[in-house]
């Protein structure tokens, strides 16, 4: 069964003009997509594609110059719709003489919160996005990656069924952006709907179920992450090490069978995970250092991988 | 400003209703010509689209979003170094000390009521400037009200915060100003002149028509608006020529006895025209005499009854006037016992029947006085205001916070058209025109009133409107002088109607801030009037009420019909 649409657009166009009316940009050009409930959808493209604008769209933040656009049923002007959604924008615009106290309660009031949950949610958003020990300070004060946290914290307020996230990578480091990213599957886990749009792309495959590519306001690319990378003409195969004469058997028992050997490497990590096996130590055994030829947090047995084409 | 008339709260709310019916069919007309150039056939469902959500945006509000925004508004005024103002006022206060003490120590106290009211005033109109007209496009150019917007908050709360928020901090803020002012006034004032801080309550003639209230009867027993005109230029008195039957009559109406006291007072400020001077040395006096009159019961009670009448004794008087020190001759207050005898008709000097002022001359509530001038070659100058009945006095303090009270909805009112203001305009912008506006309702309400007056009350202003003033300055023609008859001359005239025209309009929308100004009242020691057409406390309260509506409704649509994050 399809499941229910939570966003749906439709031949959405939208034209910045200039005092006089004139043409400035055309941000978005007929633009038709739709976000299905529980899913996390990417929307992705180079600057100036007209991500953000979508979202803006999506918020009623802008007017469309065509086309219709509907969230969680109801009309993108209608502000009863923002009771269910959280939206972090770009950067954090948030009032810098409060502090993360009095952020929180302040957007907890505007949903009509009463006081004792705005309490209980403050402190449980507080602990999860990790600023207990800044919770009193001024935002001024606040580092770029402190007020993401403390923005990602306001657009989750209200618990919402929605959340979209304009880069919310953007400004964190990779211990931030690994809980960014964890939160945003534990959101997907409990049967909210994620939209996020960002240029970083390995945040997006890691996290989404589904994405959208824009080009110049246009819809280039959409689909399931899974369909739309996989390469079904090649197949790969991971194994512990190999030593030179088992790949020699490997390659003939792939001739034999019409396959052709391309590649044989060691497989890397990622940076991200190098540095997060890194910090993870140096908090396990604060007085270790570093000493010449060692590699911190490698395993010892690593697996081959080798690239087949068939 | 003070009118001595009750201010017309039907008419006031009528042409209220009217002023926002038309303001509010223009506003469609211009919408719809806008949206069809825009949205073509689609217009009229974007335009009752559009309707349908401002008036759910308008009606269902949320009391805890609005105190929240009220909060935010609060603690940025706050950020933004509101509270300067204070030190501001206290360093302008010692500052003051120096230059209003004198070492005679015989200022009176005028001078120190009027610096403090006129300071707080003036110090608070700025402070509610730059709070009002700059918080939201402060807000809009930060984007912080954009993540308040994707919250289920509708515009027309975010513009009602804003209001209360810096309503909330001036508030604050006047708290503290009045009462350190009040401190101050009570310090510093020297003790000779402090019996001068009182609030005197007088009752002025009244009448449903007001040229019944006061009128005065020639030589002949004719019925007049006017008297003797002796020669000034300033209009304001009429002159009553002694030993001939010419009186000013003054008609009071609703007056309660229980609320008068013992004895009635009456305080006059008369002007003497003397056509011989008499002894140089001694000066030659000028006398008056009251009469309490019943014409029903053909009663006439004069006062003083017997004797040589009350001298107008101006020069003294002038010295105290407006201020309450001394005796209350000096005061020039008649202090009229209940009991009194009548005249006896045709003898003057006779004693007739004892009457009772206020059961017997009084008939329900009105009471019609008279006074005549003694001397003969005299004469004596009245105005509808130069006599009235004064109730027992109240404290200072009523005055003084009522004026205070005055002061605060005048900054509520900047506030309100400040922030209506910064929801379409830029800071500087906004502030310039909420300024502006303060300006035109008030030094610059009088002179608009009086060329509306003279336009369409009496028919013709002196030298024409704005062209033809300025045709008569280049052409060095004076104001009396006709107008040459040809094409450029009518052109003139009818550019210049559409200029009065223009004026008659907008004279209904520009708020007159006048009302508000009741610094005069507490500076000449008079309470500050609950009801005057004037400035008094229940026009300044209907103003702010008035303006309240349509500063939300215009300041939600401007926030509502624009893309806060257009590039």
């Amino acid at each position: 069964m399809q499941a229910e649409t939570v966003i749906d657009v439709r031949n959405l166009s939208k034209v910045y003009r200039d005092f006089w009316g004139r043409k400035k940009v055309q941000a978005l050009n007929a633009l038709e997509l739709n976000v299905r409930k529980g899913e996390v959808f990417g929307l992705l493209g180079p600057n100036g594609s007209g991500k953000t604008t979508t979202l803006k769209l999506l918020l009623g933040l802008l007017f469309p110059t065509e086309g219709e656009v509907t969230v969680l049923g109801k009309p993108a002007h209608d502000v009863t719709k923002n009771e269910r959604i959280g939206y972090l924008p770009e950067e954090s615009y948030l009032y810098r003489f409060l502090n993360a106290d009095e952020t929180l309660d302040f957007y907890g009031r505007l949903f009509d919160m009463p006081a004792s949950v705005r309490k209980e949610r403050r402190d449980e958003l507080i602990k999860l996005v990790k600023i207990e020990g800044a919770r009193r300070r001024p935002l001024k004060e606040y580092s770029k990656g402190m007020t993401r946290r403390i923005g990602l914290a306001q657009a989750l307020i209200n618990d919402p069924e929605l959340v979209l996230l304009d880069e919310p990578t953007s400004g964190l480091d990779p211990l931030g952006t690994r809980d960014m990213k964890d939160l945003i599957i534990r959101l997907k886990e409990q049967g909210k709907t994620v939209v996020m749009c960002s240029h970083l792309l390995a945040d997006v495959q890691d996290v989404c179920d589904r994405i959208a590519i824009l080009y110049g306001g246009e819809l280039k690319v959409m689909g399931g992450v899974k369909d739309l990378l996989e390469s079904q003409d090649e197949t790969q195969l991971l194994t512990s090490t190999l030593n030179d004469e088992a790949i020699k058997e490997v390659e003939a028992v792939l001739k034999k069978h019409g396959a052709q050997l391309k590649q044989v490497a060691h497989p890397t990590s990622t940076l991200e995970e190098l540095f997060l096996r890194t910090v993870k130590e140096s908090q396990e055994r604060p007085g270790r250092r570093f000493s010449p030829g060692e590699r911190p947090g490698q395993s010892d047995s690593r697996p081959a991988q080798a690239a087949v084409k068939s | 400003m003070f009118e001595a008339n009750p201010y017309n709260l039907g008419w006031a709310i009528l042409q209220w209703v009217a002023a926002l019916a038309v303001s509010g069919i223009l506003a469609l007309l211009v919408g719809f010509v806008i949206s069809y150039l825009a949205l073509g056939k689609k217009a009229p469902a974007a335009i009752k689209d559009t309707l349908k959500r401002g008036f759910d945006d308008l009606t269902k509000l949320s009391g805890r979003r609005i105190g929240a925004l009220a909060y935010l508004a609060l603690k940025e005024s706050l950020a933004r170094r509101a509270l300067y103002v204070l030190g501001t006022f206290i360093v302008l206060f010692m500052a003051a000390n120096l230059f209003l003490r004198t070492p005679e120590q015989d200022v009176p106290a005028k001078p120190y009521v009027s610096f403090v009211l006129t300071v707080v005033q003036w110090l608070l109109i700025p402070v509610a400037l730059l709070l009002s007209c700059w918080g939201l496009p402060a807000d809009i150019k930060d984007r912080s009200l954009h993540t308040v917007v994707t919250k289920p908050v509708r515009r027309s709360e975010i513009v009602i915060g804003r209001m209360l928020g810096y309503g909330l901090m001036t508030t604050m803020v006047l708290v503290v100003v009045a009462l350190f002012g009040w401190v101050w006034i009570k310090r510093v004032v020297p003790a000779r002149s402090q019996a001068q801080l009182i609030s005197r309550v007088p009752v002025f003639s009244s009448a449903d028509d007001v040229k019944d209230a006061f009128f005065f009867i020639d030589r002949a027993g004719n019925r007049q608006q006017f008297a003797v005109n002796v020669g000034d230029i300033w209009d304001h008195r009429s002159f009553i020529e002694g030993q001939t039957n010419s009186r000013a009559v003054w008609q009071f109406e609703n007056l309660n006895p229980s609320r008068i006291g013992d004895d009635l007072r009456i305080e006059y400020r008369f002007e003497a025209f003397r056509s011989h001077k008499g002894n140089v040395d001694e000066g030659e006096g000028v006398r008056f005499r009251l009469f309490f009159v019943n014409e029903a019961k053909k009663l006439r009670v004069p006062f003083p009854q017997t004797g040589a009448g009350v001298e107008i004794r101006e020069f003294t008087q002038e010295t105290v006037r407006g201020a309450t020190a001394g005796t209350e001759e000096e005061q020039a207050v008649l202090r009229i016992p209940r009991e009194l005898r009548a005249e006896v008709a045709g003898d003057p000097s006779a004693t007739g029947e004892k009457v009772d002022l206020f059961t017997d001359v009084m008939d329900n509530g009105k009471l019609q006085v008279e006074v005549v001038c003694l001397d003969a070659g005299q004469y004596v100058g009245a105005a509808r205001t130069d006599l009235f009945i004064r109730l027992p006095d109240r404290p200072f303090a009523a005055s003084y916070f009522k004026a205070m009270f005055g002061i605060w909805l005048m900054v509520l009112l900047v506030i309100m058209i400040g922030t209506t203001a910064s929801t379409f305009l830029k800071g500087p912008v906004a502030t310039l025109l909420t300024f502006g506006l303060v300006i035109l309702g008030s030094p610059l309400r009088s002179y608009m009133e009086e060329q509306y007056t003279d336009r369409y009350q009496k028919g013709e202003v002196l030298g024409g409107g704005m062209l033809e003033s300025a045709y008569r300055l280049v052409t060095q023609m004076n104001q009396q002088s006709p107008l040459p008859e040809n094409f450029g001359t009518k052109t003139i005239q009818v550019l210049d109607e559409g200029v009065f025209s223009g004026l008659a309009i907008v004279r209904n929308v520009i708020p007159d801030f006048r009302h508000f100004n009741m610094t005069e009242y507490v500076a000449n020691g008079f309470d500050v009037p609950f009801n005057d057409a004037g400035a008094a406390v229940l026009p300044s309260i209907m103003t702010v009420l008035g303006f309240f509506i349509p500063c939300v409704i215009l300041g939600y649509f401007s926030l509502q019909l624009r893309e806060l994050e257009s590039k």
